[in-house]
């Protein structure tokens, strides 16, 4: 039937955006723990590429020094938990719509940022590139799919609610 | 008779050859001194070094270059804002070793004529001096390029004429910054920026101020914006705690 087609259509979507944003905030939050320069993992390594996101952070002359650092030394790790969350499949709701808020803020900033001519690097997969049109292209492209990926979480959320009422009524 | 007519010969020979021969070296050396004339430089130019555009010893741990071009003023705000309080305290306690590399931008007319003055007082070894006077003047002379006042206060009336002899013949003011290939080095200073600024592209340099850090032998990722001196401090000390 037609509408199980959708909807077994809308659910692999679904299932694909999903499974793609945990590759994407993994691959983030990788990108700003790993080492960034040819020396092993360590904790010392980690503190660096940390310090380093820091600089970025800052750059972006939008959070006071005492706040920057917290900031910097709190996202990495949320992307990873984030990414794994996403990955997991569990509460898809919750984890889609923190990841549309989230990606949401970064666009903004982004925008922000380009705006007032600030030549700085993006720092959305580590050091080194920079912010432009490219990159605001890009992240406008995840935002996109995040918001897709948390609207078809709640309507198919709604269908199986509503199906399961029906249900419950019919065998009554 | 014979004998007496030969031997007049050959003593009327020598008498010829000797002078001759003792020509020669004058002659040479007369080729040298003009061949010498044609090479040489002036006298200031020859026992002058190449312009030491740093801070600090060279055995500190960590290096930072910093690209940067006089007319920027994200450059003079990471300056005044970050850079004077490091070199204050990391490069003073000799932590960090600061080496600044011109990276005149296209679109910024007198930013040329600044790093050729920069050059010129650090060649006189007053680069610390003239640095910090286009920076902090940048404010004044961004509009028009008269930054010479400014270099003549930082520098002291003596100082100041050396200087000025360096950058004769060098100064353009109104002329664009021409692109590596066609750059004419009619300016004995301009080697030394173009030096710099091809460095700068080897990083690649997109945009100024952009720094580029070396600690322990291993060069970290270049990175481009001002940054203030507490954060940057706590990214100096996660390196040299390591």
């Amino acid at each position: 039937m037609p509408s199980d087609t959708n909807s077994k259509i809308g659910k692999s979507l679904l299932i694909v955006g999903r499974l793609a944003l945990a590759v994407i905030f993994l691959a983030a939050s990788y990108a700003k723990l790993k080492p960034q320069a040819p020396v092993p993992w360590s904790m010392g390594s980690m503190r660096v590429s940390l310090s380093m996101f820091a600089m970025q952070v800052d750059s972006y002359q939008l959070l006071p020094p005492s706040l920057v650092s917290p900031a910097a030394h709190f996202l990495p790790p949320f992307e990873l938990f984030l990414g794994l969350w996403l990955l997991s499949g569990i509460l898809l709701r919750g984890s889609a719509l923190i990841t549309s808020l989230l990606l949401a803020v970064f666009f903004g900033v982004m925008v922000r940022s380009y705006f007032l001519g600030l030549e700085i690097n993006c720092g959305c997969f580590g050091p080194g590139e920079r912010l432009g049109p490219m990159t605001l292209l890009r992240d406008g492209s995840l935002l996109a799919l995040a918001l897709a990926v948390t609207i078809g979480a709640f309507l198919i959320h709604r269908r199986s609610a509503v199906a399961g009422a029906t249900e419950a009524t019919s065998l009554v | 008779m014979n004998l007496r007519n030969h031997s007049k010969r050959w003593v009327l020979s020598a008498a010829l050859a000797i002078p001759a021969l003792a020509s020669i070296p004058a002659a040479h050396a007369q080729t040298a001194t003009a061949s010498a004339k044609v090479h040489t430089k002036p006298a200031a130019s020859e026992t002058l070094p190449p312009p030491m555009k740093t801070f600090g010893v060279k055995s500190a741990p960590i290096t930072m270059e910093v690209f940067s071009d006089y007319q920027c003023p994200a450059c003079r705000a990471f300056f005044q804002g970050t850079l004077r309080p490091m070199i204050n305290d990391y490069v003073a306690s000799g932590k960090v070793y600061l080496v600044h590399r011109d990276f005149p931008l296209p679109m910024h007319p007198y930013s040329l004529d600044a790093a050729r003055w920069a050059n010129a007082a650090a060649r006189i070894g007053r680069f610390e001096s003239v640095d910090a006077a286009l920076f902090d003047s940048q404010t004044s002379w961004t509009k028009d390029g008269s930054m010479e006042k400014y270099v003549e206060a930082a520098l002291g009336a003596a100082d100041f004429k050396r200087v000025q002899k360096l950058v004769q013949g060098c100064l353009t003011q109104t002329v664009a910054v021409k692109p590596a290939a066609q750059t004419t080095h009619s300016c004995e200073l301009d080697p030394f920026i173009e030096q710099d600024r091809n460095l700068g592209n080897q990083v690649p340099v997109q945009s100024t101020p952009t720094i580029v850090i070396t600690y322990k032998g291993q060069r970290y990722p270049p990175m481009s914006g001002i940054f203030t001196w507490p954060i940057m401090k706590q990214y100096l000390d996660s390196l040299l705690s390591q």
